[in-house]
């Protein structure tokens, strides 16, 4: 039988990941709620999801390519552009998502237990979605401008993989943060403007020069950039700073994990 | 034979001040200025300890602010104990309310879904329930339909349905029994009775002492975070009526005049002042008035409304002898028998009369008001049906005259 014990606090480092694994279906159900409520509207609602990035992507293979005039490896900008933004994307809605997923279920969260875990996660999962399908078009532009994808193409999972833990790491601190001071909300966006800038999403890291890429490579996006664009177009092989980018991801992805593992049990008294 | 829930010195403290969300100026101004209201702190629950054996169902009554859905929170484990310790054997689904989760622009049937495995079913339980619960909830022809599309009505059964056909070992109830309308409502209490009989480890929280005598085995009463009585449903919520005295019970301005006036009137069960009657008990007015000048000339006499409805009239005449009145203080006390009134609210008109003229020496409309809640009899009266309108509840003599 089913047992369960029920005291004050717990062990920093106990994820409660039995359970996580025994409520694995409300994971997929948060998931296809968000996606069905996001495009259950119209057919509209589809294309405003498309349009945004689109008009970022325009934007920044315009200035990068006239105004600074960047080493795309031989691609074309808008390839070169959107296979950085593929992740990049992908990692700001996580971001954003994950970060406000408690304080947006809060009628939930105050009367049903599940693991909370959950909500940050389904927004991991529903991102996917878009990330499949930014992909999708990133293949059908390679074809239509004639190459053919890369043989480096099965490190994307990699990739992809680390993408994930960045922004669910990232959102697991906004989530833990916002609970307490609902400030975090608003620099949420913030953050995420300014890491558009210092990502190297339309330009390539090595173009920023020696002295500043191991910088750089400390913000853990620009490994998982260059990582996926070498993967998709096999240009500019990772360097050691790809490693110094793992290690970030995995230092915020841990520590976000216990943060928000500390005040789980407290989100129903506080929020 | 083990316990299905075992709680152990559980407390819940909340710090008053530190609570709730603050913005990050706020949390530093505290810091700077070790401000102690900051620090004040509640005890919602305090040191609470007992057993629920398997296919108990047991209610938790108390008023307002008493720690029962405190404690229902902690079980549930959404809120986290201070200290104490809980163990449960076997599956908990806890209802704090209905509908959790449920999106306006999903469909009935995707809501079912969603609703259900945020209460803990798996999909399968789900598939396998789905019909029943459709059935049950009465809006089949809308189950495609978004649910931001529904009547209140349509949308609070349909999440009761979903909620009734959860089947853990323990399932906690919050109150959400009293949904929908009066036919609902009754299925519910039907449902949750086929529930309460179906083995189930059941904790329910409710002020509602009518649904907590017919379904619970076993009542427990709190106030302000403490345990105070722990036993049958008759005993603890008799208790429990004892304990809900008025603030204004009796109270009033006397009315002194040279003639006679009341001192004290007051409406008791037992010895115990009451406001709130159950049917299952009889009551009593007690009245106390002062006679200044002796006379033969007086009745006391008693108006028993209903809203705005007459429900009797009497004078102290109908059973006593007393006609003479001497100077000094008088005591009288009508009693009513229980099953007498039907549910609601009544008050008193009282009177010191002279009956020669009719006019009054003390007036005392709208005095003692207080409820009557026919809901606490149906464990003793299966033949009674609530809300069956009347006055009164008068059984007559039944017979069977023919062969």
């Amino acid at each position: 039988m089913h047992k369960t014990v029920i005291t004050h606090g717990k062990a920093w480092f106990d994820f409660g990941l039995k359970e996580l694994y025994r409520y694995r279906e409300l994971l997929w159900i948060l998931t296809w709620r968000d996606l069905k409520v996001r495009y259950a509207q119209t057919i509209v609602g589809v294309l405003w999801a498309i349009i945004n990035p689109l008009f970022t992507l325009v934007v920044l293979t315009f200035v990068f390519k006239t105004v600074a005039d960047v080493d795309t490896g031989g691609y074309p900008h808008l390839l070169f552009t959107l296979s950085g933004m593929a992740a990049w994307t992908y990692f700001s809605s996580v971001v954003a998502g994950a970060g406000g997923s408690i304080i947006s279920s809060q009628q939930m969260v105050s009367k049903v237990y599940f693991p909370r875990l959950l909500l940050p996660l389904s927004k991991a999962v529903g991102a996917l979605v878009d990330l499949a399908v930014v992909l999708v078009i990133l293949t059908i532009m390679l074809f239509w401008y004639g190459f053919a994808p890369s043989s480096t193409l099965i490190y994307l999972p990699a990739f992809i993989f680390l993408a994930i833990l960045a922004g669910v790491g990232v959102g697991l601190w906004i989530s833990a943060m916002s609970i307490r001071f609902r400030d975090f909300m608003y620099v949420t966006p913030l953050l995420l403007r300014l890491g558009m800038f210092i990502t190297p999403i339309a330009y390539p890291v090595s173009s920023v020069g020696e002295k500043w890429e191991t910088l750089m490579y400390l913000n853990p996006m620009t490994g998982i950039i260059e990582g996926m664009r070498w993967s998709i177009l096999g240009i500019h092989p990772p360097t050691e700073g790809l490693t110094l980018s793992i290690i970030v991801v995995a230092v915020v992805f841990i520590s976000g994990l216990i943060v928000f593992n500390r005040i789980e049990r407290k989100i129903a008294d506080i929020i | 034979m083990s316990k299905a829930i075992e709680i152990e010195n559980l407390s819940k403290k909340f710090q008053l001040g530190a609570i709730g969300t603050q913005n990050l100026r706020h949390w530093l101004q505290g810091l700077m200025s070790k401000d102690p209201r900051s620090k004040e702190e509640f005890w919602a629950l305090q040191d609470i300890s007992f057993d629920v054996a398997p296919g108990e169902v047991i209610g938790l009554i108390g008023r307002n602010g008493a720690g029962k859905s405190t404690l229902l929170k902690i079980i549930s484990r959404i809120s986290e104990p201070t200290s104490g310790k809980i163990t449960l054997n076997g599956r908990v689904s806890s209802l704090l309310e209905v509908g959790t989760g449920f999106h306006p622009e999903l469909t009935g049937r995707e809501n079912i879904f969603l609703n259900g495995s945020i209460l803990g079913m798996t999909r399968k339980e789900i598939k396998s329930k789905f019909d029943e619960i459709v059935d049950f909830s009465g809006v089949e022809k809308f189950i495609d339909t978004p649910v931001k599309r529904y009547s209140s009505g349509m949308y609070v059964r349909l999440a009761f349905s979903v909620a009734a056909h959860l089947e853990p070992e323990i399932l906690l109830v919050d109150e959400v029994l009293a949904v929908g309308d009066h036919e609902f409502q009754k299925k519910c209490l039907g449902k949750m009775g086929d529930i309460s009989t179906s083995g189930r480890t059941i904790i329910f929280v409710s002020h509602n002492m009518g649904a907590v005598a017919e379904l619970c085995s076993r009542a427990i009463l709190f106030e302000q975070g403490k345990l105070i009585t722990d036993g049958t449903v008759d005993d603890t919520i008799g208790k429990y009526i004892q304990g809900s005295t008025g603030p204004d019970q009796g109270a009033f301005e006397p009315s002194p005049n040279e003639h006679a006036w009341f001192t004290k009137m007051e409406l008791k069960r037992q010895d115990d002042l009451v406001h709130t009657l159950d049917l299952n008990h009889d009551f009593s007015l007690e009245l106390t008035f002062e006679v200044r000048t002796p006379t033969d000339d007086l009745d006391v006499a008693v108006i028993l409304m209903k809203g705005t409805q007459r429900v009797f009239f009497s004078i102290h005449k109908d059973q006593l002898e007393t006609h003479f009145f001497a100077q000094g203080t008088h005591s009288f006390r009508m009693t009513l028998p229980s099953m007498y009134l039907t549910g609601g609210n009544y008050h008193f008109d009282i009177y010191l009369r002279r009956p020669s003229d009719g006019s009054h020496y003390d007036a005392q409309p709208q005095r003692i008001q207080f409820t009557v809640d026919e809901l606490s009899l149906n464990t003793h009266h299966k033949g009674y049906a609530q809300k069956r309108g009347g006055l009164t509840i008068f059984p007559g003599e039944w017979k069977k005259v023919n062969e």
